[in-house]
């Protein structure tokens, strides 16, 4: 992928374009399309679980990667969006136990807003370490919310049951489902981030203070963008119900909320892709190495300090900072500056 | 009124906040002068029970079985995990000064995701336990464990111990002044760097203490930290974070509150301490004791 | 033989001796070498029949599993000796930690089916997580043998004929707590009692299962009190106090695992059974081996499948012969290994009647099938694929034949399940949800 510097003008002229992520989407995006011609079904499940994880963890990155807050409850998005979705998916269900398609969007549509609405009510009041504590106390009552009230949410049983219409019942169907949403609500984040709105977030990043003395209203845009990312959170949660047939009070526990973490700083939270690219990595590593051992966290745990002390920026950072010291090595245009300003938000 | 089970109630919730403020002094003290948040704090507690009923069982087989063991027991653990503590300071903290908040998190989170799998690796999926032949003593027309007169006992004791080391030390004033202003106690020339390994080590060695001292009570079980480790941030949350009395007194607070609770409101007992908790978040973030600082 | 190789890897699994850390490295971090090996060595004469056990190794499970974890691949190897299915399919077991966690199980359990094509899924601790799993097997009709998770809902409400489980449901449990209390009440004046339980749905559908059954056998005793706790409490301290200060008669607990054992370390510290007794809390071999020094002896427990109450069966004799051979003197199987090998043996005998190894031929036949198992012959109930097992209660007793304490025999009290289970079966089929 780091090829690109020298050959293939179209791909370097993207790259200067939108930086890291631009040749990476569209990459990724290629190879996505064919995960199906992959031998055996399992391996079109681990790419939908991609997708959604993946999308999971760049809406996290609104918060983190652009916002520069570091949340410990974002998984209570993920899976308040799950649990309404799971909660109408069973209301609207025929009494056969079948699905229809119409229904099934609507469920799906619904899902979300209603988990941004809950969650978003708990403003953005606080930055850095209180943030965080904050985040995860909400995440964990929310969570306690979901595991006691039995007789709304049937408790630790979870709701099981959520077969998806025999349309999409199919592993490949569902996958391009998945891959058409997130894909789509992709290039709406996208659009979010190069809005105004956005770079104002990018501000609120760097410096709060000087952000609020330039008359930005700091509260009103962390909050809006809270909801956002809890918007896009629950969409991937809802997609999960259907994806695993159940859901569970584990999908809004700090564990969760911590897989979301992981993906972004293993992908780099710099770079708009990055978090998917997380997502690539740390799924399809689970997927093998659970086959051959229990000792998966000790895995990721090593994979996560060695980022943290050898790779700050992320698989993505590195490259784009490898690509960068190449390109400033062979030419010195305007080009390379242009690049920077655009596609990368290093530094979280 | 027969006030016999209030006192016993009383008792037994500032066992538990000895419990907690045993938990949280380390914790508390490494966020208040390193401003690190070490989530895997509470596996090295656990990982402390673990050498701790390793050094204890090992004692007894070769010097003859006696409760007394454990105290050589706690008292090696705690070295060996300030080593260790120093170690970790020196090789994977220490890179992580300059960086920023969230890398900081990560880097103890993975902390507590390899921990815990070496304690599976090398002790296995069994819990472990000592037993110290403790026999209940009567007490107010009811029946208490002696144990946790050693477990107040140790709690109040480490709370002077620290309160001295901080307020009567020389060390312990450079510490102080540190939580306040780290640039300007380097200035003044004293090594940063020292200060906070030590510091890091000691309270790895709270964490060891607290883990030898529960071991009686408490077998150690595989994912136990995760069950603590949110208790210990609540306790730090509503005392504040740097402040040590801040501790002790959420400690009190919490145990007191969670211990009558149960008595008089058992359903309610946990949403009491989570809406402590959040409101103290939103509305004096800093903690009852803690000065707003950095953040 | 395939299987020893497999031995092998879970000896690793769990078995910290016989894990030298480059084998764990290796492990860990080869992966990628690993995938292109083949992971069953050596062709087989006719098709093997592979077994999932989805079970934990992580999560407040997974110190009750240790036992069947490594206690399987030993009772497979010897039933491969055998030849294995029908004599001719040699059995293989693919291990997979659910992590006591039901998207984990749920994505594992595809993992299994799908890619390590797996003929049948032994599944699994928590409840929640069998819940999960379910979904999963009956749309991949693969046979699901649940041998500890207990939820009734497992066998009704989610009934799937693909499900057969092993193990007394929670409804029966309840109900033989509810035959021995009322019991003990009756010969005791018992009036007053206090429950503790862990607040989950388990503790709660436990609890509810005790004390509207007791309200019909004794309504004359009342509960004065109750207490919940969090799932993972390390501080029973004040509960305690509180029991005692409630001076009830007796108390009743809907507690396991982990904080069971935290429990009855505390109470007994504190002189809580001397006080207050404690009858059909649930005491499984694992708890009489593990706490052997600390359980209150006279202690009355429940368990599910104590081998030393089936010591005639010849089945259990081969087993304790087994497992004692490949662990030790000590390794007398627990509840849950022993109600795991009974599920391999209802897949042998499945087969044999079947006289094939395909799912839809094996579900056939065990429906409402009488099976030989460790706890004698035992029937499947038509309509929910439960297998007709005992609670059994008892007092907790120093034996002059075992290095740990087990139940007094004189004391011992064996529910049969058809005596307890509930609802009706015209019941049982009107909760059954219907499946696309």
């Amino acid at each position: 992928m780091s090829g690109e510097g020298n050959g293939a003008g179209w791909l370097s002229r993207v790259y200067a374009r939108y930086g890291i992520s631009g040749p990476v989407a569209l990459l990724l995006l290629v190879l996505l399309l064919g995960v199906p011609l992959l031998p055996g079904e399992y391996w079109t499940h681990v790419g939908t679980e991609v997708l959604i994880l993946g999308l999971f963890a760049m809406s996290f990155n609104l918060l983190y990667g652009y916002m520069g807050q570091i949340s410990f409850g974002h998984a209570a998005f993920f899976g308040v969006g799950a649990y309404a979705t799971a909660m109408l998916f069973t209301a609207l269900k025929t009494p056969a136990g079948q699905i229809g398609i119409p229904q099934f969007f609507l469920s799906l549509l619904i899902g979300p807003p209603v988990a941004a609405l809950i969650v978003g009510f708990f403003c953005v009041r606080l930055t850095g370490i209180y943030f965080a504590m904050l985040s995860l106390a909400f995440g964990e009552l929310l969570f306690y919310i979901v595991f006691s009230w039995y007789s709304f949410t049937k408790g630790d049983d979870g709701i099981q049951g959520l077969l998806p219409p025999p349309l999409f019942q199919d592993a490949v169907n569902f996958y391009y489902l998945t891959l058409v949403i997130v894909v789509a609500a992709a290039v709406v984040m996208w659009r979010i981030t190069e809005s105004p709105f956005g770079y104002t977030l990018r501000t609120l990043r760097d410096n709060q203070r000087r952000a609020a003395f330039l008359g930005t209203n700091v509260m009103v845009h962390m909050l809006a963008n809270f909801v956002i990312a809890g918007a896009f959170a629950g969409l991937a949660g809802a997609l999960w119900g259907p994806f695993s047939r159940s859901v569970n009070p584990v999908l809004l526990g700090w564990g969760e909320s911590g897989i979301a973490v992981f993906m972004t700083l293993i992908g780099g939270a710099g770079a708009f892709i990055g978090p998917m690219i997380g997502s690539v990595i740390y799924t399809m590593l689970q997927a093998m190495v659970k086959m051959y051992t229990v000792y998966w966290p000790l895995t990721i745990g090593t994979i996560i300090l060695l980022i943290v002390l050898f790779a700050p920026g992320g698989i993505l950072g590195v490259i784009d900072k490898r690509i960068r010291a190449g390109r400033s090595g062979q030419s010195a245009n305007g080009g390379d500056a242009e690049a920077a300003a655009r596609g990368a938000e290093p530094r979280p | 009124m027969d006030i016999g089970p209030y006192v016993l109630q009383l008792f037994s919730g500032l066992s538990r906040a000895m419990v907690l403020f045993l938990l949280s002094a380390g914790l508390s003290l490494i966020f208040g002068v390193m401003n690190i948040l070490n989530f895997a704090h509470a596996t090295l507690w656990l990982l402390s029970g673990y050498v701790t009923f390793s050094i204890f069982t090992f004692l007894s087989e070769r010097l003859g079985a006696s409760p007394w063991m454990l105290l050589p027991a706690i008292a090696g653990t705690v070295a060996l995990m300030m080593l260790a503590g120093l170690a970790l300071e020196r090789f994977l903290i220490r890179r992580t000064y300059e960086r920023e908040l969230p890398e900081q998190l990560l880097l103890t989170f993975a902390l507590v995701l390899i921990l815990g799998d070496l304690i599976k690796l090398v002790w296995g999926l069994e819990n472990r336990r000592i037993n110290l032949g403790v026999q209940p003593i009567e007490m107010l027309d009811s029946l208490v464990n002696p144990y946790q007169f050693v477990i107040v006992g140790t709690g109040v004791a480490v709370a002077a111990g620290l309160w001295y080391f901080l307020h009567r030390t020389r060390f312990g004033k450079i510490v102080r002044a540190a939580v306040y202003s780290r640039s300007m106690v380097s200035a003044l020339g004293i090594p940063i760097p020292a200060i906070y390994a030590m510091v890091f080590a000691m309270g790895v060695g709270l964490a060891a203490l607290a883990g030898g001292v529960f071991l009686p009570l408490l077998p150690m079980a595989l994912g136990e930290d995760l069950d603590i480790i949110v208790q210990c941030f609540a306790v730090v949350v509503i005392g504040g974070f740097g402040s040590m009395l801040g501790t002790f007194v959420a400690s009190i607070v919490v145990g007191v509150v969670y211990s009558f609770s149960i008595l008089f409101w058992p359903d309610g007992a946990l949403a009491m301490i989570f809406l402590i908790v959040i409101a103290v978040l939103i509305w004096r973030p800093w903690g009852l004791f803690g000065t707003e600082l950095r953040y | 033989m395939a299987s020893s190789s497999d031995v092998r890897r879970w000896d690793g699994v769990i078995d910290r001796l016989k894990l030298s850390r480059r084998d764990f490295i290796f492990s860990t971090l080869a992966t990628g070498a690993l995938m292109l090996a083949p992971r069953f060595a050596g062709a087989q004469a006719a098709q093997p029949y592979k077994i999932g056990v989805l079970l934990p190794s992580t999560g407040t499970g997974a110190n009750y599993m240790a036992h069947c974890i490594k206690g399987l691949p030993v009772a497979v190897d010897e039933l491969n000796k055998r030849g294995g299915l029908l004599g001719k399919h040699p059995v293989q077991i693919v291990y997979r930690d659910d992590e006591t966690k039901p998207d984990v199980g749920a994505r594992e359990a595809r993992s299994l089916i799908l890619n390590d094509k797996v003929n049948c899924v032994f599944a699994t601790y928590s409840s929640a997580v069998a819940l999960a799993v379910q979904e999963i097997i009956h749309e991949h009709k693969v046979l699901h043998l649940a041998a500890t998770s207990n939820s009734s809902k497992i066998t009704q409400d989610n009934y799937t004929p693909y499900t057969y489980q092993l193990c007394p449901d929670s409804n029966m449990q309840s109900g033989a707590v509810v035959v021995a209390v009322s019991r003990m009440a009756q010969k005791n004046n018992w009036k007053s009692f206090v429950s503790l339980g862990q607040d989950y749905e388990w503790g709660r559908d436990t609890h509810r299962g005790f004390t509207t059954g007791l309200a019909k056998v004794a309504p004359n005793v009342k509960e004065t009190r109750q207490l919940w706790f969090k799932l993972g409490e390390t501080d029973f301290t004040s509960y305690i106090t509180a029991i005692m200060a409630a001076k009830p008669d007796f108390m009743f607990g809907a507690l396991a695992g982990k904080d069971a054992e935290t429990f009855m370390l505390q109470g007994n510290q504190m002189g809580l059974f001397k006080r207050v007794p404690f009858p059909g809390g649930l005491v499984a071999v694992n708890d009489l081996k593990a706490q052997r020094k600390t359980l209150p002896r006279g202690l009355i427990g429940l368990a599910r499948c104590p081998f030393f109450a089936h010591l005639n069966e010849p089945i259990m004799q081969a087993y304790i012969k087994r497992d004692r051979a490949a662990f030790g003197p000590e390794g007398y199987p627990d509840d849950w290994a022993c109600m795991h090998y009974d599920a391999l043996g209802a897949l042998e005998q499945g087969a044999k009647k079947a006289g094939s190894i395909a799912t839809e031929t094996i579900i056939k036949a065990l429906k409402g099938a009488t099976i030989d198992t460790c706890r004698g012959k035992r029937t499947f109930r038509d309509c929910s694929n439960q297998l007709d097992v005992p609670s059994y209660i008892g007092e907790v007793w120093d034996s002059p034949d075992y290095p740990f304490p087990i139940y007094k025999p004189d004391t011992m009290i064996v529910v049969e399940g058809h005596d307890v289970w509930t609802p009706t079966c015209e019941e049982v089929e009107k909760l059954k949800k219907k499946r696309a």
